[in-house]
């Protein structure tokens, strides 16, 4: 009897050490509730006119997984974006053909940026998905090979005329983007299940205590650090983690030989030079309004060296980090922050970062938070068998 | 891409001078401000608002606003608008353009606050400085 008594008073103090509650206070439970609900809403780009179409997500997952968009037939969408690894490689930078200068980054939750690749260059996600097809380092294709593929492939050329009501066009660059706006409605449906966090910020939500205080006391003291005296979601701002532009972090940008990665500077005169850019002719949005940001965005001089704010949703699946890949774990990130120097960043840069300081306590603490981010289980639709196109 | 801004920036500090110097006539006869924030200095009035009303991190949003010269002070010719946040001593990514809807009255498009914080909305009329804080949560 004693024993069972004992048991039970060990369980019970068990449950409490397990189940507790920090007393966040009104202006950081405001801030945690920033961060969700989740999934967010979201609505079909109006710029592109396959966007949530059914078709056309069928249409841009064969293409997706299809080696022959490269010439050489050995590099797919898929090589670097790997579904089995969070949809990157985990390689520090990606490797196409050869090895290029950036990391990969996950297409997860990609539908909720509003600018695309590390440096912004693209201003859609069917004008960020036509650069890796072009790039030499990666794909190597053209718009004439690409064309040439899909008009002679049959499954492909009928698929596209289902999709967009008509056959192949004659000019390669309109079929260019209309394959990349096939490819983007496929992408835009890789968005990331509900997270443990997802849980917690909904429970706090409503006011559900006991369901809140099941959150790992070790995430609850990470996130108060993330949204306090850290800062981390000023920037790591919304549900998708990300406030969707670029800062420079102290990260360096010397590449490989010498050269200077420009960032969201090159980014944005690459921008303005591409003719897939939401002001040119194949924006389908009759509005106008998706090219709100590409005629108003800025070249400034402080772009150099600002690279796009990551979401973090999975972001302990997507090692290694920061746009070189150059850190290998998420302690190597939190100890980034921790121990940034002023000295590396603009001198017109974010002022925000600051080093933090943080005492190994504290940033596991913050790695405990962002593994919380992880999905529980994936959102995504299982790969269907599908008819062949008729 | 570049030039056509520059192009539609250089037009639009025209009409905006342009503007502002009918303006200047009109305040002669009567200078209404319409409903919103209401900005003081010794020369000029100023009411604004944003479209929507509501501003979101992260979401575009637009601004109207009306000046009228105080007695014997006239509208200057230039004007120039802005945001930044003091705390952290940056502006905007973007640049917004402005127009003049007649009457004394402008509208301005392309305002993205990217950040939650204090911002602060900076109107340049002809060097005299007008400033707004709002918070964005």
């Amino acid at each position: 009897m004693k024993r069972i008594a004992l048991a039970a008073l060990l369980a019970l103090a068990a449950a409490s050490a397990a189940a507790q509650l920090l007393d966040f206070t009104d202006a950081e439970t405001r801030a945690i509730l920033r961060h969700g609900p989740w999934p967010a809403p979201w609505t079909p780009d109006p710029s592109n006119r396959a966007s949530g179409i059914r078709e056309a997500v069928d249409l841009g997952e064969r293409l997706f997984f299809e080696p022959r968009l490269s010439p050489s037939g050995k590099v797919l969408c898929a090589t670097c974006h790997a579904p089995f690894r969070g949809w990157q490689d985990s390689r520090a930078r990606a490797f196409g053909l050869v090895e290029v200068d950036r990391n990969t980054p996950s297409l997860l939750n990609v539908r909720y940026n509003r600018w695309f690749g590390w440096d912004g260059a693209g201003d859609s996600l069917w004008a960020q998905s036509i650069r890796p097809i072009l790039d030499a380092r990666e794909m190597g294709g053209s718009q004439a090979q690409t064309a040439a593929l899909v008009r002679a492939d049959p499954e492909f050329s009928c698929r596209y005329a289902k999709v967009f009501g008509a056959p192949p066009p004659v000019s390669d660059e309109a079929l260019l983007a209309g394959i990349a706006k096939a490819l983007a409605a496929f992408q835009e449906t890789l968005v990331a299940g509900r997270a443990a966090f997802d849980e917690f910020r909904d429970a706090l939500e409503k006011g559900n205590r006991a369901a809140a205080a099941r959150y790992p006391l070790a995430a609850q003291r990470g996130l108060r650090i993330f949204v306090g005296r850290g800062n981390c979601s000023t920037c790591h701002f919304g549900p998708a983690f990300s406030n969707g532009e670029f800062h420079d972090t102290g990260v360096p940008f010397f590449i490989a030989g010498g050269g200077v990665d420009p960032g969201r500077h090159g980014g944005i005169r690459k921008l303005t030079a591409n003719p897939f850019n939401l002001l040119g002719r194949y924006n389908d949005d009759p509005t106008g309004g998706s090219a709100t940001k590409t005629l108003h965005v800025s070249l400034e001089h402080r772009n150099f060296g600002e690279f796009k704010v990551p979401g973090l949703r999975n972001v302990a699946r997507t090692a290694p980090y920061m746009h070189n890949g150059g850190l290998a774990t998420l302690a190597d990130v939190v100890r980034h922050y921790s121990e940034i120097s002023p000295d590396r960043l603009h001198s017109d840069g974010e002022i925000l970062l600051k080093p933090l300081r943080l005492s190994a306590e504290e940033s596991a603490d913050l790695v405990a938070f962002l593994e919380s981010l992880t999905e529980i289980a994936s959102a995504l639709e299982p790969r269907r068998p599908s008819e062949p196109c008729r | 891409m570049e030039e056509r801004r520059d192009a539609f920036r250089r037009h639009a500090q025209a009409l905006i001078a342009a503007g502002l110097l009918a303006g200047a006539v009109g305040a002669a006869q009567a200078c209404e401000l319409p409903a919103g924030t209401r900005l003081e200095s010794k020369r000029l009035e100023l009411s604004y608002r944003t479209i929507p009303p509501r501003i979101k991190v992260g979401e575009h949003f637009a601004l109207e606003f009306a000046a009228c010269p105080k007695p014997g002070a006239a509208l200057p010719e230039r004007i120039k608008l802005d945001a930044w946040m003091p705390e952290h001593k940056h502006g905007m990514n973007y640049r917004p353009d402005l127009k003049p809807l007649g009457a004394g009255s402008y509208r301005s498009d392309g305002w993205l606050f990217h950040m939650p914080g204090r911002w602060e909305f900076v109107f340049d009329l002809g060097g005299e400085r007008l400033t707004h804080s709002v918070r964005i949560e």
